[in-house]
Order: structure tokens, then sequence, then C-alpha cells
């Protein structure tokens, strides 16, 4: 019996070994856009609370004029679900790209309307022209930004700041180096850093790299960067690092020191600022940090009369270069005139007008939009940084592939900054995580 | 109200279409001659759960063998590749590392506290042995998940000049130390040791529980006669109750030792990896879902299914052996 059943076993095993060897997928293939020419359209998006509140109000009472019915679906895990509908055929009319890397995969299958045509050519001109470039495959623009953060802000105590010599914000990085040097010489610490984000533990000091780059290096190498037409250990970012080093990691520069960085929670590391006297001056980090869960409630409440921003500078006092982010609305639906229209209106000048400004959750990507719709000035300022920016470039690592880009970046970054690993490792190691 | 119904229909629908099935099985059976009625039926009738079994087990199986041959889209074959690669790379040999640290540690501990808390609350009055094993089992019905909410609490670390929120720090600053970040201490895998103290903490009520059963069965009769023999409470114990609970010894070790191979949230909640602290779960993740590398992510399932498979053979072995003896 023993015997037997072994042996059809083996047998059985063998049969579905043969008939399973030798299967691969066919790769990429497969799938296609949507043929929908309803008046019945799906809007799929990555974003959420506030921010897709105010977006439904927005695009709702479009819809209602225009007699439209728009199905909405969110979906925090956008990237792998686009990639499942596509695949399935079942790709919703308009996406909402929260991030340009599978947005061009996308363009690349044949998959995505050509906007040229359909959105003006004045409304493409009044967007911010680095968020537009992001948007384009081989010269053919495939997705508008319709929403935008920025990043290379930085956030400090208004009224504490001044009396430590921060008033006027500097020009240079070579000033901002000057004055993290002045802060620090009178024995508090210049910087808030944490880079602490649960399982993503890592991202704030990519964008501390990035941004760096980007000043250091402007957007066409930062992109060559990006896009590894130079390598990821290039001379260029081991010398970003060693100023990083400088600014951020040497003694006396970072509150709690170096070690503290990585266990420091990116939404909570500038609360020390706010506390008296002040644990720090600055903090680097994108626009979503203040708000709720992110700056001290008390602060936030009155949040133009505490709080300060500048933009980081560029090397030169004329450069005015900003990282950011956004999202970028694209067609499947290539033959759906009311996906069209919409996606027409979510770059039109009245986009955002009806409340969803008022909200704070979000910034229009359009240079002339009315800032002073905006809740706060703060909130103003920020939009005015990237609507005056000379280069506008987005999130590095978003555009990295996942093995770089939310993988070794990410941890290697880490293992840097809490002294796991020096500057060159982590720099080897992920140049070796590129996949070929 | 229409979700109620298609439970419904659903558990109707699907157990009558079993019988149905099982029934022109049965007829199908019935339209072979005389003998070989008999010699065929009760294959038909395994044919349904061996297909299922098939489906769901071994096709993925064997074809999570064939792409880890394949490359990170499994569109080509590249051979060992993604083998040489992984068992190369400096980071996934400290995961492998850090793996090994686990089995050896974890299922040893996960006992030797167990019998400590079994043998130590068999001497209790009924009430306090009560209490005390209702204290320590309490961490078993907590997920993986929530006990690393609360672990975080336990590790927690804020710069120095803050208050401290995290327990350990809060008593190391106490006594004047300054804030440690304990988890990034990677020195003599520090951080890991940290980290399979939430596991022993999750499984020792586990242990305790059929180790505490065992020990109970152990016939008075034998403890008695070693008594009168002169035997010491420390002899009695090793060679009298350990002897006799052996068996259930084996099974809560191997229960332990595959929940430690498949150990994934403590990590991915506490570190992600991160810090020196990654294991072969952890990784095969984040190489899959992350990384969008399936070949990486076959190899290394490949690799996990190899480690587990003597566990498993010794296992079965130990089972037969019992069912033997009985």
């Amino acid at each position: 019996m023993r015997i037997r059943s072994t042996f059809a076993a083996s047998v059985t095993l063998g049969a579905v070994a043969l008939l399973t060897t030798g299967c691969l997928s066919s790769g990429g293939g497969g799938g296609g856009g949507n043929s929908n020419t309803s008046k019945n359209i799906e809007i799929m998006y990555a974003f959420t609370t506030d921010q897709e509140t105010g977006f439904k109000g927005e695009v709702n009472k479009w819809a209602k004029d225009n007699g439209v019915t728009v199905k909405f679906t969110q979906s925090s895990d956008f990237n792998s679900l686009i990639n499942t509908r596509v695949q399935g055929n079942d790709a919703p009319d308009v996406a909402l790209f929260p991030q340009p890397g599978i947005m061009k995969d996308m363009a690349d299958q044949g998959l995505l309307a050509d906007l040229s045509d359909i959105v003006d050519k004045s409304d493409l001109d009044s967007l911010i022209q680095g968020a537009v470039e992001t948007g384009q495959v081989n010269g053919k623009q495939y997705a508008i930004p319709m929403s935008i953060n920025v990043k290379s802000i930085v956030f400090y105590p208004k009224k504490a700041a001044a009396a430590a010599g921060l008033t006027q914000p500097p020009q240079t990085l070579d000033d901002l180096m000057a004055l993290s040097k002045k802060i620090a010489s009178t024995g508090t610490t210049p910087w808030c850093f944490g880079i602490e984000s649960g399982a993503a533990t890592g991202w704030p000091a990519t964008d501390w790299v990035e941004n760096l780059m980007l000043i250091n290096n402007g957007s066409d190498v930062y992109n060559q960067w990006v896009q590894h037409k130079i390598p990821f250990n290039d001379p260029k970012v081991a010398e970003t690092l060693d100023q990083m080093d400088q600014l951020l990691l040497a003694d006396g520069m970072t509150n709690g020191g170096r070690k503290s960085i990585a266990s420091n929670n990116f939404n909570t590391a500038a609360n020390p600022m706010f506390d008296n006297p002040p644990g720090c001056y600055m903090y680097r980090q994108g626009n979503f940090v203040a708000k709720s869960g992110g700056f001290p409630d008390k602060v936030l409440a009155d949040l133009d009369n505490t709080v300060g921003v500048f933009p980081m500078p560029g090397k030169t006092a004329e450069d005015k270069p900003v990282l950011g982010g956004g999202d970028l609305a694209g067609i499947f639906s290539q033959d759906n005139q009311s996906a069209k229209d919409l996606v027409k209106f979510l770059a039109s000048k009245d986009y955002g007008t009806n409340g969803y400004a008022k909200t704070g959750a979000w910034i229009s990507p359009r240079t002339d939009f009315d800032t002073s719709q905006y809740p706060t000035q703060v909130l103003g300022s920020i939009a005015t940084f990237a609507y005056e920016s000379t280069e506008f470039v987005f999130d590095g690592s978003d555009q990295m592939p996942g093995e770089v880009g939310s993988g070794s970046f990410w941890k290697d970054m880490t293992a840097w900054i809490s002294g796991q690993e020096d500057a060159k490792t982590a720099l080897d190691n992920i140049e070796s995580s590129w996949p070929s | 109200m229409i979700k109620i119904l298609n439970a419904l229909i659903a558990v109707v629908g699907g157990v009558a279409g079993a019988i149905l099935l099982y029934w022109l099985l049965n007829k199908l059976a019935e339209l072979l001659p005389g003998r070989w009625e008999d010699r065929v039926k009760p294959y038909l009738f395994l044919l349904p759960a061996l297909a299922a079994i098939g489906l769901y087990l071994v096709y993925p199986t064997i074809q999570t063998f064939v792409y880890s041959f394949a490359n990170n889209r499994s569109t080509e074959f590249v051979g060992f590749e993604n083998y040489a690669k992984l068992l190369t790379s400096k980071t996934f040999q400290n995961t492998l590392f850090n793996t090994f640290l686990w089995i050896l540690i974890v299922p040893a501990s996960v006992i030797a506290f167990g019998l400590l808390i079994a043998t130590l609350a068999d001497r209790l009055r009924p009430r306090g042995e009560k209490t005390a094993k209702t204290l320590i089992f309490l961490p078993l019905a907590i997920g993986a998940v929530s006990a690393g909410a609360i672990w975080k609490f336990v590790y927690a670390t804020r710069p120095p000049g803050q208050n401290q929120i995290g327990l350990l720090n809060g008593i190391w600053t106490a006594f004047g130390g300054d804030p440690v970040n304990w988890l990034q201490i990677s020195t003599l895998r520090f951080n890991s040791l940290l980290l399979m103290v939430m596991l022993l903490w999750m499984q020792a009520g586990f242990a305790m529980v059929l180790l505490s059963a065992a020990i109970k069965g152990v016939p008075t009769e034998t403890l008695e006669a070693a008594r009168l023999d002169g035997a010491g409470e420390g002899s009695i114990f090793f060679r009298i109750v350990i002897p006799q609970i052996r068996t259930t010894i084996i099974t809560v070790f191997i229960t332990v030792l595959i929940g430690v191979l498949k150990t994934f949230d403590i990590v991915y909640v506490m570190t992600n990896g991160n810090f020196n602290t990654n294991v072969i779960a952890v990784d095969f993740f984040n190489q899959l879902f992350t990384n969008r590398n399936n070949g990486f992510a076959a190899a290394i399932v490949v690799m996990l299914l190899i480690i587990m498979i003597p566990v498993l053979v010794f296992q079965v072995r130990q089972f037969r052996a019992e069912e033997a003896a009985r």
C-alpha cells in the first residue's frame, strides 16, 4: 500500500509538473483600455479624507451641470489595482495617477488618450510647466496635473526664529548652511529631522537627498539620475550625502542627534520647534505636515502667526527649484466625450474654486490660481513657491522602480543615517539593487 | 438583505451542487461493469478533493518552483541566477542568519518558559494557578500586529529632552541614562533578540497550557515511587516528568518552530526589516510587493520550503511512531 501510494503521488506530481513546466506569462501584454462612450463614467484615484471629500464635491457639481454621472473609486493601493484592472479589461474611464511611473507604463502600452488636442493650449500653459512635462511620454501629453504638493518647504517658528537670527529667508544654499551653523553655535540645534514612518521608514531622508540633488545639479541632471541615466552612486550623489552630513547629521545640527532620526516620526518631528525655548528652528518637509496629527493642535489653530515658511533656496539667488509631487489625470476610455470634458474641467480655471481650495487639502497646479482662496497665508505662500519656481520636479523615489524607490533607497538611507552603513556602502547597495 | 440572500443561495447551492456532483459520479461509476465499478468508485469519489488540492496547493507550489528560475517579471528563464544573486548578497545572508537565530532561540525558549511556568503554577493553590495561567495565556489571544502596537510603547524612543513614552526608556532614563534606540542596536543582533521576546511573550501561554496539562497527566504513582526511593525534586522533574511528557514537548516545539519560520507580522510592524532585523518572510513580502520581483520572491519561498521539509518529515515520523505505540 505504501509503495503504491508513493508511486501514485509521484505520477500525479510528475504529470502536473509536466503540464506546468515552462508556463511563463507572456509579459506585459493582454488587457486593454476602455471602450465606454456613455455619460456614466468612473474615476479612480488614491487620495483620501478631506482631499477626497472636497474633490467629490467639486466634481459632482460639474457632473450635475453637465448631465454626467460620475462613479468615484478610491483605492489606497492604486498602483496594484490599476494594473489588475487594466489586465482584466476593466480600466476606469479616468485615472488620477498618484505617481508618474505607472502612468508612463500605461501610456507606453498605448492605453491612454493623447490630451494635446483635448485640453486647451491656454490651460496647459497656465499649469506649472515641470508638472506638465512629467505627464509627457515621447513628446505627447498623456496626463495633466490636477493637484500638487510641495516638498521643498522649510517650516520655522515665527517668533522664536527671529530671536535666533532667522530674520529673512536664506537666498542660497550657502546662506542656509551659514545660518544653520550660526544657530548651532548658540548651543541649540538648528534642524528638526525624523524619518520614521512605519513600514515606509526612510522616505523623508530620500526627499532630503532628492532636494539637495536638485539644488546642486539642476533638473536635467536630477532627471537623469532619477531615470538611471547616470548611476545612483555617481560622485554627485556622494557629494550631496556629504553635504547632508554637514548640514544635518554632524554633532549639534539635529535635535536629538543623529541616532534619534530613524526612530523619530516625521509627522511629529517638528514639534520641539514649538517648545519654549525651541529644541530646533527649522523643519524641511512637505505641505502635508501642517495638519492635524502633524503640528500640535494649538499651533494649527493659529498657524499664520506661529509658523513661517521659506522655500529651500537654490544654488544662487536666481535659482528657485521646487521638489514636489501631484496627481496626474489621464483618460483610458479614449472615445468618451464625458471623460474628456471632465479632464478639461480639471485643468480649467474654475476647478477648485467651488470650495475645494478653502478646505486646505488641495493645491492647484495652475500658476494663475488666486492664492487668497487658500485658508491660510502659510498655504498661500507654499503654493506661491511652486507657482514662482524656476524648475518643478516630481519626487524622484516615486519615479524609480519599486526595488529602489520604495525599497533600497529607503532602507539604505535609514541604515546610513542610523550609522549601520557608511555613505559609500549605502550608495553602492542602492546602485546594485537597480533592476537591469 | 441582498447579502443574506446571496449567502443563503451560496450555502444551499453549494451543498446541492456537491450532492449532485457525487450523485453524478456515482451514476458514472455504476455504468461500469461489476468489478470495475468497485475499483473505480473510490477514486471517483476522491477526485473532487484531489482536484482541489492539486489546483490550490500542488499547482501553485510547482509554479512557484518554476518561477524561481525565471526573471523578475516571469517572462524568461534565467537558470540559477536568482539563487546565486540572493545567496551571495550580504543583505540576504544577514536575513538568513537572522532567520536561523530565530529558529535556534525562540522554540527552545518558548518550551523552557512554558515548562517553568507550568511547573511553578502547578504548585500554586487552585485560585492562584488560575489567575497566573490566565495572565500568561492572555497575550496568545492578541494578534501579532496588536502585539506590535503594544510593544512599540515598550521600545519607543524620543529624542533626549522630550518625555519618553517608551517603558524601557522610561526606566532607563529614570536611572540617569540617555534614551536608547533599542530597535537600532544591531550589535550581537540585540534588536532581533528584542523582537524575539515579543514572540516569546505571545507563545509562552500556548506552550504553558499544553505542557501544564501533560504534567498533570503524569501518574502520581510514579512520582510517589520516586519520592519513596529518595529522589530529589530536581531528578523527579528531569528523570520522571520530562520523559513522560516528551511527546507533548515535541509537538509544542514543532508547532512553535513552524510559527517561527512564518514570522512576518512582528518584524514587519516593528522595523520592516530595517536595522539588520530582516527575516525570510518579510524579505519575501518586500521582494514581491515592493520590488515586484517574482523571481527573487519565488526563490526565497523555495528556500523556505526546503528549510521546512525536514521539520515536516520529522513531524510525520513522530506522529506515525506515536500511532504505532498506541
